[in-house]
């Protein structure tokens, strides 16, 4: 019940921070459509297939996601700095209160990004050529959710650990990182060395991959990438949890 | 009249400093008690034990009967508290601030809704109804933070500096709004003002170092220093040297 009371108000939080649909919705498909002109001044013999709208769509999907990790760090590090926090830390709330009533709002915001993303995707696949199986889509949205998961721990961890001035200098390195290493706007695929390993440790990439396989339908290869996104995301959600709780005793002594 | 509150030695201890000395006092029911004492003195960490936000490392309080070492949730059920910084959700309207609290406190959407519009009535907050709490003026910012305190029926409610950064103006008209609370609740408030605590007090506490160094009405803080106003009496009180008494 009061997980539910808190999640709402989040929610309220959330929609009605206009920087919200600028960065969460406006950016990712403005990103969209410029990639999507950039992919069309590409010549084919460069055989460059990164932004082609199969590809493009998952990965910027993911980039979206990157927002939502950042307005989540400055929801909470922003309750934390205020009193708001402190007065709901000697009502009858209790921690898990507090997590569920980040988290779900969160996944809610997250999903419905994606939706979107795919709806705008699928807009400009009617212009490119490129016929998405609605059936793809779907599976894509959810395997797209432990990277949501991800993403939004991040966002929980940042947010716990940071104050509301540190946490957006940390989320935007957070954001440069998974787009590039991630291989959002990289070929990570035509990459070797130890670049390719460090790409290939982190979880964006798998994320991204994962998401790329489930929209093109080839989903015997998707073992893989999902089960190391999912890894990832449990354990990051597991240490989000941990430093929320822990600051939560920690602020107010 | 039974107590409200009841200190047997409370005490919190910081790595190299005492915050708060093992003091032993208590407050009547539906009495408004204040706090007083200069930054650092311990009034803000007796309150945030008293309300659960802190544990103490001795002794022990009892909040209406209930330990405040072994039964927190049931002393957050009949406590609340206004901090010294104005706690308000900003994106949310006043009346949406209150009907969240309410429901924090259990109440469903029809009781939080019925017990809004009374609260709404109660501290002048009608006119601001439908207005984002974070567009509000500090002084209605800080009533909108008082009414959430308010708005869970609580048995005792703890005041922290409540009046701080305030204008003359909106000062005096909390004032009003907290007279209005005296008698039906306990109130536990702290200030720097001691025309504040004059004007609203049934008995006041001076803090030192984290001991109570004076308790009683503010007559007896007066005659028993011989001075004419409580600032006075607070000044002779908080400069006198531990022991002499």
């Amino acid at each position: 019940m009061r997980s539910i009371v808190f999640c709402k108000r989040t929610i309220k939080e959330l929609v009605r921070d206009p920087l919200s649909y600028i960065f969460c919705l406006g950016f990712p498909l403005v990103m969209l459509l410029i990639m999507t002109i950039v992919n069309n001044s590409i010549p084919e013999q460069a055989h460059m297939d990164l932004f082609q709208i199969e590809n493009l769509a998952p990965g910027i999907a993911v980039f979206g996601l990157t927002f939502v990790m950042l307005f989540a760090c400055l929801q909470i590090s922003k309750d934390r700095t205020t009193a708001f926090l402190t007065r709901l830390y000697a009502s009858p709330m209790k921690p898990m209160d507090f997590i569920a009533g980040y988290t779900i709002p969160l996944v809610v915001i997250a999903a419905a990004q994606s939706i979107i993303t795919f709806a705008a995707s699928f807009v400009v696949s009617l212009f490119t050529g490129y016929t998405f199986q609605i059936g793809n889509i779907l599976v894509c949205i959810l395997v797209l959710f432990p990277s949501m998961f991800l993403f939004i721990a991040f966002g929980l961890l940042f947010g716990s650990l940071l104050n509301d001035k540190a946490a957006p200098g940390i989320c935007s390195i957070l954001i440069s990182a998974a787009c590039i290493l991630g291989g959002i706007w990289m070929d990570v695929d035509a990459i070797g060395g130890m670049l390719g390993k460090v790409c290939r440790a982190l979880p964006f990439y798998h994320g991204v991959k994962a998401a790329r396989l489930a929209l093109q339908g080839e989903y015997a290869d998707l073992t893989e990438p999902l089960f190391i996104i999912l890894i990832y995301a449990v354990l990051i959600y597991v240490l989000s949890v941990f430093a929320l709780k822990h600051k939560m005793s920690s602020d107010v002594k | 009249m039974s107590k409200a509150i009841e200190m047997t030695g409370l005490s919190k201890k910081y790595r190299d400093k005492t915050a708060v000395k093992g003091n032993n006092f208590a407050i009547e029911e539906g009495t408004l008690f204040s706090l007083l004492g200069v930054n650092g003195a311990g009034k803000t960490t007796t309150i945030k034990m008293l309300t659960g936000l802190t544990k103490p490392t001795g002794g022990e309080a009892y909040v209406c009967g209930h330990s405040i070492l072994s039964e927190l949730d049931e002393i957050k059920k009949i406590s609340s508290v206004s901090t010294q910084e104005t706690a308000v959700a900003p994106n949310l309207t006043t009346r949406e601030n209150l009907e969240f609290m309410a429901q924090v406190y259990g109440m469903d959407r029809a009781a939080a809704k019925k017990r809004t519009d009374d609260v709404l009535k109660q501290f002048g907050l009608d006119e601001a109804e439908h207005q984002r709490a974070g567009t509000l003026s500090g002084g209605w910012q800080r009533r909108l933070s008082i009414a959430m305190a308010m708005i869970s029926h609580p048995k005792v409610l703890y005041l922290d500096e409540p009046t701080l950064g305030l204008d003359v103006l909106a000062r005096m008209e909390l004032w009003d709004v907290i007279r209005a609370m005296k008698g039906s609740i306990t109130i536990v408030l702290t200030t720097h003002y001691m025309e504040e605590a004059e004007s609203l007090s049934d008995e006041v506490a001076v803090m030192v170092n984290g001991e109570i160094r004076a308790l009683g009405t503010v007559e007896k803080l007066k005659e028993q220093t011989g001075k004419e106003t409580l600032e006075d009496a607070f000044v002779a009180i908080a400069t006198r040297q531990q022991g002499v008494r």
